[in-house]
């Protein structure tokens, strides 16, 4: 097995990356809203989600670094402290010698990654999460991105995308990034409101929001990026949240990405709960001693003050739609708006269950209908590292069945506005399941919360789609696809999905 | 005192009727029966054996048939043991203490659910011609405490001829105490008023035989003082049972005939009787018949309870033990049927009656796929409790379960956690009814077990309605009085008594619909008088009554494993609570959903479950799927434990919580 050995990474050679032109918006075209472009699509679709064909054509590459960890975040980072701010970004100061030893854990884990087939299908995708990964000294991207190139191939003309947080980066930086091939930029803003950045954590302003959006609009090379914003904060309200929309829209990003505060334990949002309830009384003859509860809480609860109710939450994912749809995005997926031709093809991947290689601590790769998390910490997955490049470890053989692959499909299309494709769908894993599905489907095909497509996209009226399925010999001869419609059914998605799981696994 | 001179009333009525029976019994030749049964064995076993021919030396005048009883807890388990060991029946210090106590249920809640019996070998001393005694026979009859088992227990006493009547010397005379004692003097028991557990540090006996003598009449000096515990005044006790019990009234040469008292199921030897053999003999190889079935059997084995089955191949005039005739199941064996010589006719014993199933829910498997199991469990129950009326039935809210009748309140409780404990079985049950009749115009009359059985909007008129109601009779410090009498009246109770039987202490008589008292009346009643109520009650006669079937019902379609039968006043009040307290257990859906009381047509409670608003993970990061399955996937299981009505989910929670939702406030 291959095995690289870096001395010192920084003194790779920073390696002229291929000229990248602005990417034509590619041809793959989503329908946005169910009333709107239902039926104006005429362009292809793209490859509708399947088992995933063998050669992964995207990389994830994990980036942990943060200054330090939001309240509500849960992901797998390092928190390097107020030391590693926007000064470092230039290079004058020494690497941080933790960034520095990470990448090159990483460049192990790419050289020691075999790639799945010999035909040399080049990586279409390169996508930087983190983390930060806007505070790694661009040069190291670089090396990560050769050292991808080097045991993958790039295509002609890849989508690399990389997440960016106001204040840790400059133009010169982010023109740098640019240098070495970056072209798509995620720019993860959250909110435009002091306090509300404050309270959550973020080791940001909305001054320097404003300056990031400043750089990235003025860099030339850089046509596409997004805006990561976060709806549902604590003591967010209609107002500041209709104001970080306007601001978003005036600021042109291509793409924005809106993100539902979700409450994860173990995070400061979401800390332990100790709750002892009153003892059960199950029997008539047992006397009730005296009921103890006892209520220790510190962290926040989901609907609860000073979230925002359901009501309150649920009318900001409206509110979202319908300003972003009155800008021109497409709410092409659950949590993502593009502008037509820009939706982000490294998460279509995920959307669509092909496969993707994905390297770096806590990161989840899906190769060979595999799922494999790496290790959360950072030792262990130095170890894992280890062991893959001494080829001591192998996907343990958990193969997973129809059933499984067959969930994955539906909530993954689910989350599209594509929806899901019932013809390929009953190919894959039989007609009566698929016919099982539209059954389930039925009332919420009705009451709009499902949208039933023919295959020209044309929104079905319900009693069509009830008709069509009665004639259970010939599912689809009318209905082709069915989507979650916006906002409403993908506001309720878990319930819709797990309706689904219930069918496909009862 | 009025209340106990409706009490006695009652009792002279059904004294009458025993009284007839005996006086034909007594009448009859007392000379026991001699001959040497060629099954018995000649000799004794090594240990615990005992032959045909020793029981042979008990005739009726050496036998003793009597019973103990007593308020829970107030000792009289221990003092079974304590006589078992005083008679070497079972080995002191070896055994389980509340040796006749064997399920589980009875150890858990220090109550009798079964009948035992245990023969016991007694010299008794103080005869002054023999001086070295004479040996009797005695025959303890455990029998159950508890008002449901009111025709058991009456069946068990019908077989003795005395009762100690068994009172803590602390608590004094409680309600079940006053129950047992009607239920013993209606048998034309002679009773032994038994003070016990003397040793405690608060034990007032004085007190106690001043009640005794003011409830029941009995003279204070007939009062014998013992701890159970520490063994003071036993040896008092099996004394004044040869004394003061009359032996049994048999007739040695007649045909066989004896009283079936309670049967078990044993996997082994099939179904086992215990009887009382009142006249004759019976023998192994006899051919015995159920006047109650008129069905033959061949007697396999016979013996006595000593304290397990010990074979002996006969029993006598007047003695009690065990049959073992080929029954398949023991619903073949009624308590209180008579067993006789096949072929021959003879009068059946008086007192018979079929089981009255006075309580009934509805018994439904917890997860929809668990019905074989549940029903399995139940087969195997009802075995060993034939007592419980079991049919099959189908809800749409439950799918398929059992309707389950029950002597009781305590018989159901009972029946559901041996359920639990003996079979593992998890099962929702229904709002427990009552046998409720329905008179329509058109003549018809119904019995409602079911409520949702009971049409909606029949299309004819109800002309009346008709309920079961008890007669409680509430023991409590005077303090209480007021709380619990507000506690009746919302219970639609009808004050029959109120006095004190000391200067500390009141009884409270009501007359209460059988409804309002099988929901958590005991627990409220203990709540509201700091635990210190005793609580009894006996069946009494059915009154009319202004009842409405109650349909609950969610977005227009009626849940029929949630409709009850209410009192027309109570209907509104009822109806929003059980709405309320659905509202808060039905969980959000992707739609509104109405919840709605009605009667008939005519909607009396509302609430509206607006549609869920959101439920969406917005975050699939990286690419990382599994976790957002795995909650996905966690969702789709919570909705796989629900009940479905239409498109509604009902968590099973909600059927619990139901069973809460009281008759007042």
């Amino acid at each position: 097995m291959l095995r690289l050995a870096f001395p010192l990474v920084s003194h790779l050679p920073a390696r002229k990356p291929p000229p990248i032109r602005p990417r034509p918006p590619p041809a793959r075209r989503y329908a946005a809203s169910a009333t709107a472009t239902v039926s104006s699509s005429t362009s292809s679709p793209p490859s509708p989600p399947s088992l995933p064909p063998l050669s992964p054509s995207s990389a994830y590459v994990h980036l942990p670094f943060c200054r330090k960890r939001c309240h509500y975040c849960d992901f797998p980072i390092v928190a390097l402290g107020s030391s590693s701010g926007t000064a470092p970004s230039r290079g004058e100061v020494a690497d941080d010698p933790r960034i520095v030893d990470y990448v090159r854990l990483l460049l192990r884990e790419v050289a020691a990654t075999r790639p799945v087939s010999d035909d040399g299908v080049p990586l279409e995708t390169v996508f930087f999460g983190g983390g930060t990964p806007s505070l790694v000294p661009p040069r190291l991207v670089a090396a990560v991105l050769d050292a991808l190139r080097g045991r993958f191939g790039l295509s002609a003309c890849p989508e690399v995308s990389i997440e960016m947080d106001p204040g840790t980066f400059d133009a010169a930086k982010l023109r740098e990034l640019v240098g070495v091939g970056v072209n798509r930029v995620s720019l993860g803003v959250q909110a435009f409101q002091e306090d509300l950045l404050r309270s959550c954590g973020r080791a940001h302003g909305v001054e320097e929001v404003h300056e990031a959006v400043g750089i990235v609009t003025a860099c030339e090379g850089l046509q596409n990026w997004s805006m990561d914003l976060i709806s549902s904060l604590p003591n967010q309200t209609e107002e500041m949240w209709e104001e970080s929309l306007r601001c978003t829209v005036d600021a042109r990003p291509t793409h924005v990405s809106v993100y539902d505060l979700q409450i994860e334990q173990g995070t400061k949002f979401g800390q332990i709960k100790i709750q002892l309830l009153p003892p059960v009384t199950g029997h008539i003859h047992l006397f009730c001693a005296p009921q103890i509860h006892v209520l220790v809480q510190f962290g926040y609860t989901p609907g609860v003050f000073p979230l925002p109710s359901d009501t309150e939450s649920a009318n900001f994912y409206k509110i979202a739609s319908k300003r972003l749809s009155e800008a021109g995005y497409n709410h092409y997926e659950i949590s993502s708006y593009s502008k037509p031709g820009y939706e982000c093809k490294h998460n279509l991947t995920y959307w669509q269950n092909r496969p993707f290689y994905a390297f770096g601590l806590g990161s989840a790769s899906y190769i060979n209908g595999v799922r494999y998390s790496r290790p959360r910490r950072m030792k262990e997955y130095a170890e894992w590292v280890q062991k893959l490049e001494d080829g001591t470890w192998s996907h343990e053989s958990r193969s997973s069945d129809m059933k499984d692959m067959a969930m994955d499909v539906v909530m993954l299309s689910l989350r599209t506005a594509w929806g899901l494709d019932l013809q390929r769908f009953s190919k894959s894993f039989g007609k009566s399941l698929a016919l099982s599905l539209c059954n389930t489907f039925k009332p919420f095909v009705e009451s709009g919360l499902i949208i039933a497509m023919d295959m020209e996209r044309q929104a079905l009226p319900h009693l069509d789609f009830e008709l069509d399925l009665q004639n259970e010999g010939d599912l689809g001869s009318k209905v082709a696809f069915i989507r979650l419609s916006d906002p409403d059914g993908f506001l309720l998605s878990n319930e819709l999905i797990s309706l689904a799981f219930g069918v496909i696994s009862p | 005192m009025a209340g106990a001179a409706v009490l006695r009333r009652s009792a002279r009525r059904v004294a009458r009727q025993v009284a007839a029976a005996h006086s034909l019994s007594r009448s009859a030749l007392q000379q026991p029966e001699r001959l040497l049964s060629s099954q018995a064995s000649p000799e004794h076993g090594p240990r615990g054996a005992v032959s045909g021919s020793e029981l042979a030396l008990y005739p009726p005048e050496r036998v003793r048939n009597f019973s103990i009883i007593a308020h829970v807890d107030h000792g009289k388990s221990t003092l079974a043991d304590r006589l078992l060991e005083l008679t070497g029946t079972i080995q002191k210090g070896h055994g389980q203490p509340q040796y006749l106590d064997k399920l589980q249920v009875e150890r858990e809640r220090g109550i009798t659910v079964k009948a035992q019996t245990a023969t016991m070998f007694y010299r008794h001393n103080t005869t002054s011609q023999d001086s070295d005694g004479q040996k009797y026979l005695l025959n303890l009859i455990d029998t159950p405490g508890h008002v449901d088992f009111s025709y058991e227990v009456s069946r068990s006493l019908a077989a003795c001829q005395g009762a100690l009547l068994v009172v803590d010397a602390a608590q004094g005379v409680q309600a079940q105490t006053i129950a047992n004692f009607y239920l013993a003097f209606e048998s034309n028991l002679s009773i032994i008023p038994v003070i016990n557990k003397i040793d405690q540090p608060t034990a007032d006996p004085d007190n106690v035989k001043e009640q005794l003598k003011r409830l029941f009449d009995i003279d204070p000096s007939e009062a014998l003082l013992t701890s159970a515990k520490t063994g003071k005044g036993l040896e008092q006790v099996l004394p004044a049972v040869i004394a003061r019990i009359p032996s049994p009234p048999g007739k040695c040469d007649s045909p066989v005939r004896m009283l079936l008292l309670d049967s078990y199921y044993d996997e082994y030897k099939g179904v086992i009787c215990h009887v009382a053999v009142v006249d004759g003999a019976l023998r192994k190889g006899d051919k015995i018949a159920s006047a109650a079935t008129g069905r033959a059997y061949e007697v396999l084995d016979v013996g006595i309870m000593h304290p397990e089955l010990t074979p002996t191949g006969v029993l006598y005039t007047g003695q009690v033990g065990y049959v073992i005739s080929g029954m398949r199941s023991t619903k073949e064996a009624r308590i209180g049927d008579t067993l006789h010589q096949a072929k021959s006719t003879v009068e059946p014993l008086p007192g018979f009656k079929p089981a009255k199933h006075m309580v009934f829910s509805g018994l439904y498997p917890a997860d929809g796929s668990d019905f074989e199991a549940l029903s399995h469990a139940i087969e195997k129950l009802t075995c060993n409790d034939a007592s419980v009326s079991v049919t099959k039935e189908t809800s749409n809210a439950l799918g398929m379960g059992f309707r389950c009748g029950f002597l009781g309140l305590l018989h159901m409780d009972v029946f559901h956690q041996r359920l639990e404990q003996e079979y593992g079985a998890q099962v929702i049950s229904t709002i427990p009814t009552v046998p409720y009749i329905f008179e329509y115009g058109d003549g018809s009359k119904v019995q409602v077990e079911n409520p949702a059985a009971l049409a909606s909007n029949p299309g004819k008129r109800v002309v009346s309605c008709w309920e079961p109601t008890v007669i409680a009779t509430i023991i409590i410090p005077s303090e209480y009085v007021g709380p619990v009498i507000m506690l009746c009246s919302e219970r639609r109770g009808e004050q029959l008594e109120y006095t004190f039987i000391d200067a500390q202490r009141a009884l409270l008589k009501y007359r209460l619909p059988l409804k309002e008292i099988i929901v958590d009346f005991y627990n409220e009643l203990k709540g509201i008088t700091s635990g210190y109520a005793t609580f009894d009650y006996e069946d009494s006669e059915y009154q009319q009554s202004d009842l409405v079937k109650m349909d609950i019902l969610l977005n227009g379609q009626p849940v029929d494993a949630m409709a009850t039968i209410v009192h027309n006043q109570k209907a509104q009040r009822v109806g929003r609570e059980l709405v309320e307290k659905l509202k808060k257990f039905i969980e959000r859906q992707m739609f509104e959903i109405t919840i709605q009381a009605a009667i008939g047509s005519k909607v009396i409670a509302r609430e509206t479950l607006s549609a869920m608003r959101k439920n969406v993970l917005a975050k699939c990061y990286g690419g990382d799927i599994t976790r957002k399955k795995k909650l996905l996937e966690k969702q789709k299981e919570g909705k796989k434990r629900m009940k479905r009505v239409g498109s509604v989910d009902i968590p099973q929670e909600a059927f619990h919580e139901l069973l809460k939702v009281s008759n007042s406030k």
